[in-house]
């Protein structure tokens, strides 16, 4: 008996006096950091340019930035990588991946490392903040976030006789005004449009305050076991965006994020629904043409009482690195959510500053004065009420029921299907997949 | 008067390196396929339970996974047979004696060398719901904006194009080598006979081009069947509404996007067999008709 005190002391010494965490490591020579981003086009560069300025203010730390395609792709390679056990140090991820990464055993949760580097998460906006927290633990630092935006062409809405500072704010609006312009000889395919995206179809649950998933949305500790998106809530929006297809208010560009602003620059439509993130882009599409765009929220339903929900990426540490590698990480990822940083990336941009001072230094200098269009997204954000349904759900399955809500979409526009048909037949299958990944993940 | 080795083990020695990457890029990893696909497997990795044929069965009842099945085999069979009717007929222009000849070989083998989601990119400038220059044409001189990429039937069609031109380029070259081979002689006994051109070519030309056929035939198949993928990504990803989710689609989307190792590697299997037996029918059927020169 005795014995096996002695043994099992000396067993769990060596763990108790290098646990790690509970030392912070030091950078003493060059450490080399990998940073794996899915931020294509212009913003490449702009993301060099913080790392940049990262590494200049960090001389010890290298970090090689990759730019690894869309966030599916970079999940993809990132995987792959680990399981070769050469992970990137540092990789983008989107919202809807947390529940399943928080699960995957690759990474390093922030707030595991809080000894080492004190981050103020009480300076993030809330949104953004609990979002990416799993019962209050925080799991990866929020770096792009967005919320979907109404935009609109002011010189096609004065052409048609409408108002140009009133873009419209609920479903029966948009209906109302989509017929105004359909009429108004403007020429357009068809008065709106926005991507074939599930993403919408969550933002709406969200501004009409619905739930997405049972269990508080996943959001109260336990995963989801049941969609409740084929609900009351689910079937009116889809109705609404189906039926305006058929009408020839909405134009169906198909998925991807190319067409709808393709289909908005070049003044095909009068109104595009898409990320905040696009607002320095689309705003350039129109002033080449001459035209001026407005921004507005995302349309509700008459007397909807929600708000929005956040989208967009964070980054992720991943593990199986030595102490000093990843607190060389942790500093970097650090470095972007602070305030340089971010107001450098929202003007570049689009996505809000994830940060509360970043927000009100960006207000000091005047951004906002010069560029109305983007405050919207932050006003938007803002004034949105935060309840479980606003907070957005957790999803173990969350890219498979993305593809299987967007398959139902469709279904729908063809015709081969009722609204609650499809939605059914979606909620069915994700409850089915949803299941195995609880099974798989218990 | 054949040559063959004398010692029992060297020409074992000799095919060792052959078997040695047959085992290790072939055997091996179809074997370890087949036993992923007897587990459900959690998206990282880091789980696995057996499941038995599970996912073999969940497969074959899925409504969307025939319906993809079926989707493949339209395709497959529009692609081949499009394709080599098509190619058949460039390439007996292009054997004629024309001004030319050269530069019009060069561009029609030209689809070739591109990669399938440079083709999809074409294809989408040609055929982009929001402002493609197909869209506009029609929309211009006909009046009618056919919804090419966002209609099922449409989708498909345009896909199954993209595809059969993208591997033109190929046929081409193939049955132009062909062509070459045709003994000029039986072609002028026959012409001296009275037969037409058109009885040359189908008495003539045409069986002793067979081999050159059923090669292409098996070609283009495994082409339609797994190197379409790129095209049907760019252009439609799969939809509208499963339109053009063909079954190495659906694979990519199992794998890639749903993360379900075990189904994917179940799905992976089963089209891995489809090859092999098409390709078993293929040699057991038009092998024998199969003329070799």
């Amino acid at each position: 008996m005795k014995l096996n005190w002695i043994v099992l002391v000396l067993l769990l010494l060596p763990g108790m006096l290098f646990a790690s965490g509970a030392q912070e490591p030091e950078i003493t020579g060059p450490v080399t950091v990998d940073f794996w981003h899915a931020m294509g086009g212009a913003r490449i560069e702009l993301i060099q340019g913080i790392v940049d300025e990262f590494m200049a203010a960090n001389p010890n730390i290298t970090v090689n930035v990759q730019y690894t395609g869309s966030y599916n792709d970079t999940l993809n390679k990132t995987k792959a990588a680990a399981k070769a056990g050469n992970a990137p140090h540092v990789f983008h991820l989107y919202e809807i991946g947390t529940l399943g990464m928080a699960n995957s055993g690759m990474v390093t949760p922030m707030d595991d490392l809080k000894k080492w580097e004190k981050i103020d998460w009480n300076d993030f906006f809330t949104p953004v903040k609990n979002y990416y927290a799993i019962s209050g633990k925080h799991y990866s630092m929020p770096f792009n976030s967005s919320t979907p935006l109404l935009y609109y062409n002011k010189t096609f809405f004065g052409d048609a006789g409408l108002d140009t500072e009133a873009p419209p704010a609920t479903f029966e609006a948009m209906i109302e005004v989509g017929n105004k312009l359909k009429g108004s000889g403007l020429g357009l395919k068809a008065p709106l449009t926005w991507n074939l995206h599930s993403w919408y179809f969550e933002e709406f649950h969200c501004v009409m305050d619905a739930p997405f998933v049972n269990n508080d949305n996943g959001r109260k500790g336990e995963f989801p076991t049941e969609v409740l998106f084929n609900g009351e809530a689910g079937q009116k929006i889809v109705e609404w965006w189906t039926g305006m297809e058929k009408d020839g208010i909405f134009l169906d560009v198909g998925p991807g994020w190319s067409n709808h602003r393709a289909a908005f620059g070049s003044g095909e439509v009068a109104m595009v629904m898409s990320s905040t993130s696009d607002v320095n882009q689309l705003t350039g599409l129109l002033a080449d043409k001459g035209w001026e765009m407005g921004t507005g929220f995302v349309p509700r339903p008459e007397g909807a009482k929600g708000g929005v929900t956040i989208g967009g990426g964070t980054l992720w540490m991943s593990n199986g690195h030595p102490d000093e590698e990843l607190l060389a990480a942790l500093k970097l990822v650090k470095y972007i959510s602070e305030d340089d940083a971010q107001m450098k990336w929202h003007k570049g941009t689009g996505y809000f500053a994830v940060r509360k001072t970043a927000m009100k230094k960006l207000e000091e200098e005047g951004w906002f004065r010069d560029n109305p269009n983007f405050l919207t997204a932050f006003n938007q954000l803002l004034e949105s009420p935060y309840t479980v349904n606003t907070a957005g759900s957790l999803i173990g399955v969350f890219p498979e029921a993305r593809a299987l809500i967007e398959t139902g979409i469709q279904k729908v526009y063809a015709g081969d299907k009722t609204v609650k048909e499809a939605l059914d037949e979606a909620a069915a299958k994700t409850n089915e997949a949803m299941a195995e990944w609880n099974e798989l993940s218990m | 008067m054949q040559s063959y080795f004398k010692g029992k083990w060297l020409p074992y020695l000799l095919l060792l390196p052959t078997f040695f990457i047959l085992i290790v890029f072939l055997f091996y990893p179809a074997f370890e396929t087949f036993r992923l696909s007897l587990y459900k497997v959690h998206p990282y990795g880091i789980r696995k339970i057996f499941a038995g044929f599970y996912n073999f069965r969940k497969i074959f009842t899925s409504s969307d996974y025939l319906h993809s099945f079926t989707t493949s085999l339209v395709f497959s069979a529009a692609v081949v047979v499009l394709g080599l009717f098509v190619s058949l007929m460039i390439a007996l222009l292009l054997n004629q004696k024309i001004k030319g000849q050269m530069v019009y070989r060069s561009l029609l083998i030209w689809p070739y060398a591109l990669s399938p989601a440079i083709s999809g990119a074409i294809f989408l400038f040609l055929f982009n719901p929001a402002n493609g220059y197909m869209t506009f044409f029609f929309d211009h001189f006909f009046g009618v904006e056919p919804k090419w990429l966002t209609d099922g039937t449409l989708a498909l069609i345009v896909v199954t194009v993209a595809a059969t031109w993208k591997n033109l380029g190929y046929n081409i070259i193939f049955y132009l080598a062909g062509l070459q081979n045709v003994q000029k002689e039986s072609l002028e006994a026959a012409s001296i006979d009275g037969a037409g051109a058109f009885k040359r070519f189908w008495i003539i030309t045409f069986p002793l081009l067979s081999p050159m056929t059923f090669f292409l035939l098996v070609m283009n198949l495994i082409y339609s069947y797994f190197a379409s993928f790129g095209l049907v990504d760019v252009l439609t990803s799969g939809g509208p509404a499963n339109a053009t989710n063909i079954l190495i689609y659906q694979l990519y989307r199992d794998f890639f996007i749903n993360s379900k190792t075990g189904f994917a590697a179940a799905e992976s299997f089963i089209l891995f067999s489809l090859v092999v037996v098409m390709t078993l029918i293929q040699f057991r059927t038009t092998g024998r008709k199969v003329h070799y020169q």
